[in-house]
């Protein structure tokens, strides 16, 4: 995992979200109607829409003061059946907790981040199994011992019983998370000798110029991990970032903050007294004003902070006099702001990726941005009670804490894993084939570079393939992308949680799968005897 | 028996519980860093040595993982290292070192595990920073994690030698060992170790730690030590025995890289023949004392005719197996030379003629070049009077460079004053005989003193 | 009012099938009938007769495979409908990690009440049924007739006009039994509508209007309690105690009218015999509506609402 926030295309998502939820749900009505027409005649489709009506009503004429009773039912039930006892384990993890994580007492900074991701990971594992749990094993326990007859034969509809389950166990959740979100906070603090502060950065878009001046891509020196590029010293190879929205801050004598986490390489040991130079110049595309900074050594892995004051001064070549620039006067036009970064020691190289440059905000404290992180916990906790109560609408407790299970590890674990088959696949370069090809070719030693030799048992071979991985496309559309809610990474790297990049993506998977799970929950129940066998 | 009522249970288990985890406190701390502290438990095991089945001292954390993971050791050991793989491609390395920390956890008596990832550390992970300051800081990194790896694992000799071999080698041997050696001494992290050195790899400053080649030495002399009652499986016995000598040699030897001549470098050359030839300050026999077993009996490597004699009679082999196997194992450590090295650098005239090339060659950076010369001369006078008191250096490359070099620069500053080079001088015969290394070092010498 | 039918039941068929949709049993075969307003209505039968699915069909806790329900004029589907009706289950389903107020509470909320009401009608339920004592406790706590009782107590807590009691009386000690069945009374004196279903006869026999006896899924009897039990060929005197000398001379009179004097004694004649002759006939002549009045006693049933068919 490399740590690159990307801007989360929301309007997108949102527009895709449409077509596929509007698409399943025609289909599965189509396939109702068309059945229904066959099995019972006129009768059949009539019914199905009555259903479909049935839930407007339900919908409309839901209740929050039954869904209130049922929630508040639920959160009764649960902590009577002392989930809370959760934070025993918690606590002993906590007191105990320092014991494990050794100290790397030279660097506080990376004492801080083991720190913290401990305590989030501590809050996420044992949130998650409880609620898990909890929300696979309510309404099949409730429909096993019967109680639940009480409670439908009084008017409490399907929906209402649905949303009074999700709602109560979120409840239990939610307290959880906070309590533990709150001591963890605490306990960070007390361990952490450094000041915490949650930096905001500002990204901008990176292009590259090759050796020559010519846009292209910077070098790979060999790395298996192609995240960073790297631009040769002493030539034209540049990285450009283009940043937006930049504009003077509430001190406008102020200028700007920048921080770079560029990567050395050397193809010799030159001045092995000093790191490697580094070059950053401000350029005005549309007054063509270049301003070239200060140059400051790169150290690697650790946050180079470069000041920048807003009046710079510039050695003008044609009147060789030197001249004064104004940083958002002179070079910032509409917001935006250029900035190229170049090596200077010639035969040596740097690295560049995307977010190793980037303009350093106001910091905010360390609990706005540790308090986003548990935010993101909570989210994930409120969809898997979401998936665990939708999956015991349909199926009993073990089944469905296996199936919530399943998406959850699915879902986090083997979803780039999941992707890069289905991206391979799609683009056809995937090595050695599918499930059943790889394993033949597994058996028989092959190649994957050896084409299996055509007839009627590599097509047969290839379609069964070609329909596993129809089956892994729709795995991967239904299952949710739980990584969305891993906000730990800001924070262990002392950031702010993005709201673009993290919180806004972590809502969307969230409520994206609310309504969908509602509807499926809300049929369960209705269309099933509760009766149970 | 009932009569209290559920309220008053609870009360009573929360006690309970408090009262129980008070003993787990008190026995079970682990120790922090410094003698003394931690439980019961942790004080108990420092004083009476004693360990997860004597292998090694038991970190509780790694014993109470192996317990919560139940069978599924090995599972989690090959996540972990699939994760450590990850983590080494995106250069994570922080997160990579707390993973190998873990790993260790699981497998804390797992000898090539400890010795893949401290080399990984001090060698793999210290490349990768550009910065010299944080290369160090991973060697160190790596040679702490080593000597964890031993301490838990006391019984056997191998990470003792890593150790030795970290803080002698790659402190005092790679690249940027000039800064590597400086830092050993003054630690670059000023605000934490304040100037002085890191008490983890030495010891707090003490005497015998003052220097990287010194620790290193007493690492190999604890190898030694464990070697005895443990065979250990990395190299022949004969070389790793020697590795104490050795050390104190790199030590004296360093000390005279760094221009430092004097009485100080004599003695410690005078100290290494001592291990080399007859015995370590601690009372050991020396390195040549020691007996190793060969198709042809027990030899010694330093012996006297009588001495093989007397071992062929007590072993029944000839004389001449004797003597042909200990020829044999000399040859492997190159025994002799290093005996006579040692000797040659103990002797006032060789710090003497080392020490005016040295200077000689700084004199003319700074470009006082009639001073150059005239020191110049006197050195090589007393090199080329050393190299007839011991013949065997002039098959040394060490020596053949040094000679050629200081002539270098002797005739360079002839050219530069515009005086004829004479024909004759104290260096000629090595100067003739090894013509072949002049050009290299030419270059050497023209790019050391930015001569286009 | 006697026209107006709570509940109406046509052609009901229940089919229980397994997991494949293969038929499993049937529990119900065209069952057809109706409960009026007002009335306390039993259904009576042996262990799987079919009288709890039917209970739960009503409910719409089951879904029919074929035929129609009506329950308040409203299909059992119905959430609606539910607001008028009380549910007391064959055994108290309740959530035993709440108290009696808990419970109360929590299903009084489920119904369009105000606060106010509903706390005040919890709190003359639970005087009512005689759990003052006990209104704190946990429910995992109580015994088997209390859990009857604060089942009761739930049922009604939306004063419901129709109340569905699945075996009422089971489990309740004599005293318990003897409550419960004045409370049913009371109900029906309040004019709301109770079905019941049972097979404590005694107790159906004392508060039951009418009655349904099924058996295999079929309806066999249906009728008024008092009609289906009064023997019509026979005539029943009751006086004042006689004397020796008195009933000689009865006994004289009835001769002369050509008729015998059968038994002296208490009245006897029970539910009990009913519904063993019916089970016994139903054993023997499966597929058969059984007439009480064919072996000899002219008794004519009610007639069934709708014409039920013959095997």
């Amino acid at each position: 995992m490399n740590f690159n926030p990307l801007p989360y295309p929301i309007g997108q998502a949102v527009i895709f979200w449409l077509i596929l939820f509007g698409s399943v749900t025609g289909i599965v009505l189509a396939i109702a109607l068309f059945t229904s027409l066959v099995a019972r005649g006129l009768k059949g489709p009539a019914a199905v829409l009555g259903q479909v009506r049935d839930f407007a009503v339900d919908m409309i004429r839901l209740s929050p003061r039954r869904v209130f009773a049922l929630s508040s039912l639920t959160f009764k039930e649960a902590i009577r059946r002392k989930a809370l006892l959760i934070f025993v384990v918690f606590a002993l993890l906590f007191m105990f907790g320092g014991w494990f994580l050794s100290g790397t007492g030279e660097r506080p900074d990376e004492q801080a981040r083991v720190y913290i991701s401990f305590v989030l990971r501590v809050i996420g594992w044992l949130t998650l199994p409880v609620v898990l749990l909890l929300s696979c094993w309510g309404i099949p326990e409730d429909i096993r011992a019967r109680s639940l007859h009480t409670v439908v034969t009084k008017p409490a509809r399907r929906n209402e019983i649905f949303l009074g389950r999700f709602l109560g166990f979120s409840a239990v959740g939610s307290i959880i998370v906070v309590i533990m979100g709150v001591v963890g906070y605490f306990w960070i603090v007390r361990q952490t000798p450094s000041d915490l502060v949650a930096r905001v950065p500002r990204y901008g878009d990176l292009a590259f110029l090759d050796r020559e001046g010519n846009p292209g891509r910077g070098v790979n020196v060999g790395d298996m991990w192609e995240f960073r590029s790297y631009v040769e010293g002493a030539t034209r190879a540049r990285g450009l970032w283009r940043f937006k929205d930049v504009y003077p801050g509430d001190n406008p004598d102020e200028g700007l903050v920048l921080e770079s986490r560029f990567e050395a390489f050397r193809t010799h040991k030159g001045d092995m007294e000093r790191g490697l130079l580094c070059e950053l110049s401000f350029f005005n595309p549309e007054t063509e004003l270049r301003v070239r900074h200060r140059p400051f050594q790169v150290k690697e892995f650790s946050q180079n902070e470069i000041k920048i004051d807003r009046k710079l001064s510039m050695y003008d070549e044609e009147t060789n006099t030197t001249k004064e620039v104004d940083l958002f006067d002179d070079l910032i036009t509409d917001g935006t702001l250029y900035v190229e970064a170049r090596a200077i020691d010639p035969g040596q190289y740097l690295g560049m990726a995307r977010p190793d440059l980037f303009i350093r905000m106001a910091n905010r404290p360390f609990y706005v941005g540790y308090a986003k992180a548990v935010f993101g916990i909570w989210m994930m906790a409120i969809l898997v009670v979401a998936l665990g109560v939708t999956a015991s609408c349909f199926v009993k407790g073990p089944v469905a804490t296996l199936l919530t299970l399943t998406f959850l590890i699915i879902g986090q674990g083997f979803r780039e894993f999941m992707d890069r088959m289905v991206f391979q696949n799609l683009n056809n370069v995937l090595a050695g084939g599918g499930p059943v090809e790889s394993w033949i070719r597994l058996i028989r030693h092959m190649n994957p570079q050896v084409p299996m030799e055509p007839g009627v048992s590599t097509s047969i071979i290839q379609f069964v393939d070609a329909r596993m991985f129809d089956l892994l496309w729709i795995v991967q559309h239904i299952v949710p992308d739980f990584r969305h809610f891993r906000m730990a990474p800001y924070i262990a790297n002392g950031f702010d949680v993005n709201f673009e990049s993290a919180i806004v993506p972590g809502l969307a998977v969230m409520f994206g799968y609310l309504l969908p799970c509602l509807l499926l929950g809300y049929f369960s129940l209705k269309l099933r005897e509760l009766e149970a066998k | 028996m009932n009569r209290l009522s559920s309220r008053n249970r609870k009360v009573v288990y929360l006690v309970g519980m408090i009262v129980l985890l008070v003993p787990i406190i008190v026995l079970g701390m682990p120790a922090a860093s410094g003698e003394g502290s931690g439980g019961y438990l942790a004080r108990l095991r420092q004083e009476h040595d004693l360990g997860e089945t004597s292998l090694g001292e038991v970190d509780p954390s790694s014993a109470t993982m192996n317990l919560v993971l139940l069978g599924l050791r090995g599972v989690a050991t090959n996540i972990l290292w699939m994760q450590l793989q990850e983590q080494k491609e995106t250069k994570q390395w922080f997160q990579m070192k707390a993973t190998t920390d873990s790993i260790t956890q699981l497998q804390p008596h797992f000898l090539k595990v400890w010795q893949y990832h401290g080399w990984n550390l001090a060698f793999n992970v210290s490349a990768e920073w550009d910065q010299v300051e944080d290369r160090y800081y991973w060697v160190k990194e790596g040679t702490k994690f080593t000597m964890q790896g031993s301490r838990r694992n006391e019984r056997f000799p191998e990470l003792y030698w890593d150790v030795g071999n970290m803080l002698g080698k790659k402190i005092g041997r790679s690249d940027e060992w000039q800064f590597f050696r400086r830092f050993y001494k003054s630690d670059p992290n000023t605000k934490l170790f304040e100037g002085g050195p890191d008490p983890e790899i030495s010891r707090f400053g003490a005497s015998e730690f003052e220097d990287n080649y010194l620790a290193s030495k007493y690492w190999f002399h604890v190898a030694n030590d464990k070697e005895e009652s443990q065979a250990q499986h990395i190299m022949m016995r004969m070389v790793f025995r020697q590795y104490p000598a050795r050390a104190q040699m790199d030590y004296a030897d360093a000390l005279q890289r760094e221009g430092l001549f004097g009485e100080r470098t004599g003695q410690a050359w005078a100290e290494a023949y001592r291990d080399w030839t007859e015995q370590y300050r601690t009372g050991d026999p020396g390195f040549g004392q020691e007996i190793f077993y060969t198709p042809a009996g027990g030899v010694r490597l330093e012996a006297s005719e009588a001495d093989m004699r007397e071992l062929a009679k007590k072993d029944s082999v000839s004389l001449r197996d004797k003597r042909t196997w200990t020829s044999r194992y000399q040859d492997i450590v190159s025994y002799r030379y290093w005996r006579t090295r040692s000797d040659a650098e103990s002797r006032g005239k060789t710090e003497a003629a080392h020490r005016e090339i040295f200077e000689g060659q700084k004199l003319f950076r700074e470009g006082r070049l009639l001073e150059s010369k005239e020191m110049l001369e006197a050195g090589m006078e007393k090199f080329a009077s050393l190299l007839e008191d011991y013949p065997s250096l002039t098959s040394d490359d060490g020596f053949i460079e040094e000679g050629l070099m200081a002539v270098l620069y002797w005739r360079h500053i002839h050219t530069l004053l515009e005086i004829p080079f004479p024909e004759n001088f104290a260096l000629r015969k090595l100067w003739e005989k090894e013509a072949a290394r002049i050009p290299s070092l030419e270059i050497d010498f023209r790019r050391d003193n930015g001569i286009g | 009012m006697q026209t107006e039918n709570v509940i109406e039941i046509r052609n009901l068929s229940k089919v229980y099938r397994d997991f494949w949709g293969r038929r499993k049993v049937q529990a119900l075969k065209s069952l057809s009938l109706d409960v009026k307003k007002g009335e306390v209505f039993g259904l009576l039968g042996p262990n799987g007769s079919g009288k709890t699915t039917t209970l739960k069909l009503l409910l719409g806790l089951l879904f029919p495979s074929d035929g129609e329900i009506r329950v308040l004029g409203k299909p059992a589907a119905d959430v609606d409908k539910n607001e008028r009706i009380g549910y007391l289950p064959e055994e108290s389903y309740l959530y035993r990690f709440l108290n009696a107020e808990e419970t109360l509470e929590f299903y009084g909320r489920l119904f369009k009440m105000p606060a106010e009401e509903r706390r005040k009608r919890a709190d003359e339920l639970i005087k009512q049924v005689g759990l003052d004592h006990a209104r704190r406790r946990q429910l995992k706590e109580y015994s088997k007739g209390m859990t009857r009782r604060i089942g009761l107590a739930q049922a009604l807590i939306n004063d419901p006009d129709l109340v569905m009691l699945d075996e009422p009386t089971s489990g309740l000690d004599p005293i318990g039994t003897r409550e419960m069945k004045d409370m049913i009374i009371r109900l029906k004196e309040q004019g709301k509508t109770v079905v019941m279903c049972s097979h404590l006869l005694a107790d159906v026999q004392d508060v039951c209007d009418r009655i349904a006896i099924l058996y295999a899924g079929e309806l066999k009897v249906m009728g008024r309690v008092d009609e289906l039990l009064s023997e019509q060929d026979e005539t029943q005197l009751l006086t004042s105690r006689l004397n020796d000398e008195a009933l000689a001379e009865v006994r004289q009179v009835l001769e002369r009218h050509n008729a015998k004097m059968l038994k002296v004694g208490h009245p006897t004649a029970s539910l009990e015999d009913l519904f063993l002759r019916t089970v016994d006939e139903s054993r023997a002549r499966p597929g058969r509506r059984f007439m009480p009045g064919e072996d000899g006693a002219a008794g004519t049933p009610a007639p069934a609402p709708a014409a039920t068919p013959e095997s």
